[in-house]
């Protein structure tokens, strides 16, 4: 799969805070995207932030996952099932931490951005589709999307990053 | 000697994580109380004994730098231990946090990152001291 380099930054930082932060480990989605659907609606949970630039960072993800990921990150025993309250607030903690580790990466370590309060919600018709860059990735064999959408022009600290990478 | 803590943090499930950290880190933790904002915490700040704060930085209502400055402004409560634990990646801002006293961990954290700053931050000597059933 060929990524650009703010692609490939955004997969090492979910990759690397979904194995700290959930005890989850995620590989790289190479399916074509034709796929019959489950018939499970991802959830779709984002954040935004403002500084040098301003946008979002949101994340589709299967509900099949939560439950494994709020009990991971509660520590809960296998007979033990973390509400739904609890799964969404793990999902957005996820995404607050995911987006946190990720602007500094892309804008520099002297960049303060103010990042919102993390929402979920539910999905729209096509959430990603404007995203100046998008992964695919599989957590536990379920899917997971992870767009980075920031409006108007592309900021100069970004457009070196959107050449290709690995 | 026992630490009283308090962890600010609005997400329940960091309030959660953080806790067990605290009580599974063998360090000779007290009663533990949380809030979800920095306004809150400052309302348990002063109505309870507390030795450690843990606290996040992106908070509604208040946010943990105000919250600090608020610590710090009031003579009762400026000698606290506090810790931010936080995504905050800008050096900038870290750098300004420590000049307040505030120590720094860095989310996703291991509970080895979160003992080993309470131990440095409240003198409490070597870690294998502190080890207790």
């Amino acid at each position: 799969m060929k990524m650009t380099q703010i692609e490939n930054i955004l997969w090492h930082v979910a990759e690397d805070v979904l194995g700290k932060l959930a005890f989850m480990f995620s590989y790289p989605d190479d399916s074509t995207g034709d796929e019959e659907e489950t018939g499970e609606e991802p959830v779709l949970s984002y954040v935004s932030f403002k500084g040098p630039f301003e946008g979002s960072l949101l994340m589709l993800v299967s509900p099949m996952i939560l439950p494994e990921l709020a009990g991971n990150m509660l520590g809960l025993d296998d007979d033990e099932k973390a509400s739904e309250e609890e799964q969404f607030d793990a999902l957005k903690e996820l995404i607050n931490v995911i987006c946190g580790n990720l602007l500094p990466k892309i804008a520099g370590k002297q960049a303060i951005f103010k990042v919102g309060v993390p929402e979920v919600c539910k999905k729209d018709a096509n959430p990603l589709a404007d995203t100046l860059a998008k992964i695919s990735l599989m957590i536990e064999d379920e899917k997971c999307e992870l767009g980075l959408y920031v409006p108007g022009r592309v900021p100069p600290e970004l457009a070196d990053l959107l050449k290709n990478g690995e | 000697m026992v630490i009283n803590v308090l962890v600010v943090d609005d997400s329940s499930v960091m309030r959660t994580m953080i806790i067990k950290t605290m009580k599974m880190s063998g360090l000779p933790v007290g009663t533990i109380h949380q809030a979800a904002n920095g306004k809150e915490g400052l309302e348990l700040l002063r109505q309870n004994w507390i030795d450690l704060v843990i606290a996040d930085i992106n908070m509604p209502v208040m946010n943990g730098e105000e919250m600090i400055d608020e610590i710090l402004a009031h003579p009762e409560t400026r000698d606290v231990s506090i810790i931010v634990i936080s995504t905050e990646g800008s050096d900038t801002r870290i750098e300004r946090l420590q000049h307040k006293g505030a120590a720094f961990v860095h989310k996703p954290f291991t509970p080895e990152n979160i003992r080993d700053m309470v131990i440095k931050i409240m003198d409490l000597g070597n870690s294998d001291e502190n080890d207790t059933d």
